[in-house]
Formats: structure tokens, C-alpha cells, sequence
């Protein structure tokens, strides 16, 4: 049974395949042959001949459908609009944030600046007043720390031995004394205020040509000392640094250096001298810019 | 291709062409955008073949270049040969394959791209190629999401046929 052999129906033949496969190739390359006809003509004339008339016409014919799907499509595109902007609307919001924040540090470094451009002004004009010494230039700084805390009674200033600043100089605003240089290095020095309790300073009122001795009294106010009862010092009197009396012993402060105007005058009936409060001309606790006092003779 | 099948394609074809010119040329997502016309196209040079598949692109090329004032003949040149090469490859090996849309859109997405380009630096217009490249992947995806619901519609349109009609020259076996 197996050994016969079988005869097998022969396949079908297919009596379209070749043509089909010739039709098909004859389709596709006639289609391209056309296409690239009209890629030629649109080329060489792309904006007459019949082609192109054809072509507007055709235009023409689509408009209304095109127009028409517009509309149908125009609700869905709005909301699409919407919601893209919405996103957009997102990261603006986020960039104008950071701009603003730029432009607010940008705001405070200015009012900053400003405020230490009319402390530099209030200097430069504290220099061209008579009362300025003659024998000094000055070395105008800012200030680089404050101090930190109510015990400390000092600033840093940026400029030190390099621009000639040296120790025990004296350190003004332009309002008046701030204290004294207590302290050098190359580019920085520390400056002992007014305020703190181991500064003194020979003083003078304008007035009634009283001497006195400035310094931290109890509380932390500053007073006049040693002044005798009998003498008539007056509120709102004007005190300025007394300069040398005694050349054998010249004093730090040059005269005539603003240093505040009296506040009070009291006098006990026990105590020796009156107890005279002052008020300092300069702004101890919000100083951006100071003037150091440098003699211009380096022999001091 | 029955005349009803040929009515329901010219049809198929003309709408995704309108909807592809009037609305969805102008939306751009990640610099790329959706063709819908293309989708289409494969679509139907799956399910009808070469030649129909041929027809339709050059018909389609046509009333894109017409609508939009394009180089006539220029995107009909490029669809032709995509409606061709689909055709084939669904007569062929992408026959019964649920993957052959997916793969068919995806390829012709990036031909297209590249005929398109190449075309248009012959004819020496504007191609920038640089912008081809960086938006292809993204209409690669764009297209991807539409195959699915479009390739279903287009089979529920045209119902598929006999394979053995769609191609001669390929014999099925088993």
C-alpha cells in the first residue's frame, strides 16, 4: 500500500499570477511616472499654466470641506488652546516668581547701597567742614561686621594697615565720633566704639567751653564727667573732642571733632561733679560706611 | 475591491485627508505632528493591498498638494510608493499579524519623513533635516496611539477580504 504510489491531484495553476504581478508593477510605476510628471511641471511653472489652474481650481472645490472640518474641529482646539496655555500659564507663573525674587534682592542690595552712598556723602561733607582736622586726611571704609551682641562694643572695617590705617586712629561718621582704631591687620581693623566702657574721651562743650571726660556711664549711656557744679551746662549743648591741652601729652582726638549734644543735666547733693548724659551725633548702632582719621604727617 | 468597497475608500481616503489638512496639520506636539492621512493609508494598503494601496496614497498625495497649494505630485510620489510597500507587506508576510499596523505605521512614519526630505532637497526647497530627525520620534509615537483606533475603524469599514484575492503570486499554504 505504501510502496504504490499515489497519484496527486496536480495544484491549480494560477493563471492570474503573472498578470496580476504585471498589472500591479504597471499600476505603481504608471502612478509614479504621473507623479513625478506633475512634480516636473509644478516646478518648472509653479505659478501658471494648467496645472496650476487645475490645481487652484481644485483648491478652490476643497475650501468649503476644509472650512467645514475647521468648524467641527474649532471646540476640541480651543480646548486643546486652553489647556496648553493653562501649562504654559504654569511655568510663566514659575519664571516671573524667580524674576521677581531676583528682582527684589536686586531692590534690597540698591536700598543698601544707597543707604552707605549718603553715609559716604555725610563723610565726604564731614571732611570739607572747618571744624575738620587740618593735620588728617581720611580713610573711608565700610563696615564688615557689627557687633554681635549687647556686650560687644566693636566693628570690623575694611581697610587696615595697607591703606594706612593705624591703632588708636580716630574713627568718625559723617555725623560725628565713633570711637577708635583698636586694632590692625593688613586689610581690616577693629574699631573700639564710643559705647564701650573702657572709652574715654576728653571732651569739650561748645557753649560754655567746659572740659569734660566722655565716657560709658551706667546703663550704657554715655556721659560728661567731671564737671564741676558750679558750671552752667545746659541741655542741648554741643561737645566736641577737646584735642591737646598739653603738648608734653598729645592727646588721640584731634579737636573739634563732633561727639554728640547733651541730653540731660542732673545734680545731687551729694555727688562731687553734675551728672551731664549725652546723646552721640552718630548712629552707633547702624553704622554701613566710617572715616578712619590718619595723620598726614606719619610721625604722629 | 467591490465599487461599494471603492466608494467607502475614496471616502475614507478624501476625509483623512481634509481632517489631516484642515486640523491636524496644525497641531504640534513636541514639535511633531500626527498624520492621520498616513495612518489611514496604511490601514487600508493593509487590508486591500498594493495596488489599491498605491491608488489610494497617489489619490491622497493629490488632494493633500491641492488643498494646501503644495508642489503638486510631490506627496503623492511619497504615498504612492508607502500605499505600495504596505500593500505588499500586508499581501505578504504581515498577513494575520496583530502586530503588522503597529510595525507597518511605524516604519512608514519614518520613510515618509525621509521621502519627504529627500524630495524636497532635490526639488532644492526648504528640508531641514535637523528638525526631521529631532520630531521623528515623537511622530512615531503620535502616530502609534492613533493606529489602533484608526485601524479598527478602517477594518470595520472595509471588511477584510479573501487573502488569496489580495495577492496571486503569494500561495498560501496549509
Amino acid at each position: 500500500m505504501l510502496a504504490s504510489s499515489v497519484q496527486r491531484s496536480k495544484p491549480p495553476p494560477y493563471p492570474s499570477k503573472a498578470r496580476s504581478a504585471l498589472i500591479r508593477r504597471t499600476v505603481v510605476v504608471v502612478l509614479v511616472l504621473v507623479a513625478l510628471t506633475m512634480v516636473t511641471i509644478a516646478f518648472r511653472s509653479p505659478t501658471s499654466g494648467a496645472l496650476h489652474g487645475l490645481q487652484g481650481a481644485g483648491s478652490t472645490a476643497l475650501r468649503p470641506f476644509q472650512i467645514a472640518a475647521t468648524r467641527v474641529a474649532q471646540p476640541f482646539r480651543d480646548a486643546y488652546d486652553y489647556l496648553s496655555s493653562l501649562s504654559g500659564l504654569k511655568s510663566e507663573n514659575a519664571r516671573l516668581k524667580r524674576q521677581y525674587e531676583k528682582v527684589r534682592e536686586q531692590a534690597i542690595a540698591n536700598r543698601a547701597l544707597a543707604v552707605q552712598a549718603e553715609q559716604y556723602k555725610r563723610l565726604l561733607h564731614f571732611e570739607q567742614q572747618r571744624t575738620y582736622p587740618s593735620a588728617y586726611r581720611t580713610v573711608n571704609t565700610g563696615v564688615i561686621s557689627y557687633p554681635s551682641g549687647p556686650f560687644a562694643h566693636s566693628l570690623t572695617i575694611a581697610a587696615g594697615s595697607s591703606s594706612g590705617v593705624r591703632r588708636n586712629a580716630p574713627v568718625v561718621s559723617g555725623y560725628g565720633l565713633v570711637g577708635i582704631v583698636s586694632d590692625v591687620a593688613p586689610d581690616t581693623a577693629v574699631v573700639r566704639l564710643l559705647t564701650d566702657p573702657s572709652t574715654y574721651v576728653a571732651a569739650f562743650d561748645l557753649q560754655t567751653r567746659v572740659h569734660g571726660m566722655l565716657h560709658t556711664g551706667t546703663g550704657g549711656t554715655l556721659v560728661l564727667d567731671q564737671v564741676q557744679k558750679q558750671l552752667n551746662v545746659k541741655k542741648r549743648d554741643v561737645l566736641v573732642t577737646a584735642g591737646t591741652s598739653n603738648a608734653q601729652f598729645p592727646d588721640l582726638y584731634p579737636y573739634g571733632i563732633p561727639i554728640g549734644r547733651v541730653s540731660n543735666v542732673g545734680a545731687e547733693d551729694t555727688a562731687e561733679y553734675l551728672q551731664v548724659q549725652v546723646q552721640p551725633f552718630a548712629n552707633i548702632s547702624s553704622l554701613d560706611a566710617v572715616g578712619v582719621l590718619v595723620p598726614k604727617k606719619s610721625g604722629r | 475591491m467591490t465599487l461599494g468597497d471603492g466608494v467607502k475608500a475614496a471616502a475614507l481616503i478624501f476625509v483623512a485627508a481634509i481632517v489631516q489638512v484642515s486640523i491636524f496639520s496644525q497641531l504640534h506636539v513636541f514639535g511633531a505632528v500626527p498624520d492621520v492621512l498616513l495612518v489611514s493609508l496604511v490601514a487600508f494598503a493593509l487590508l486591500r493591498g498594493s495596488v489599491a494601496g498605491a491608488i489610494g496614497g497617489f489619490v491622497a498625495g493629490l488632494l493633500v498638494d491641492t488643498a494646501s497649494l503644495g508642489t503638486l505630485g510631490l506627496t503623492s510620489l511619497v504615498l504612492t510608493l508607502a500605499g505600495y510597500w504596505i500593500g505588499r507587506y500586508g499581501e505578504t508576510t504581515g498577513r494575520d499579524r496583530a502586530h503588522a499596523p503597529y510595525l507597518s505605521v511605524a516604519v512608514v512614519t519614518v520613510l515618509y519623513q525621509f521621502g519627504l526630505l529627500v524630495v524636497h532637497f532635490v526639488l532644492a526647497e526648504n528640508a531641514p533635516a535637523g528638525a526631521v530627525v529631532r520630531s521623528l520620534v515623537p511622530a512615531i509615537v503620535l502616530n502609534l496611539i492613533l493606529t489602533g483606533p484608526l485601524y479598527a475603524l478602517v477594518r470595520r469599514l472595509l471588511r477584510p477580504v479573501d487573502r488569496a484575492e489580495l495577492s496571486a503570486e503569494v500561495q498560501l499554504l496549509g
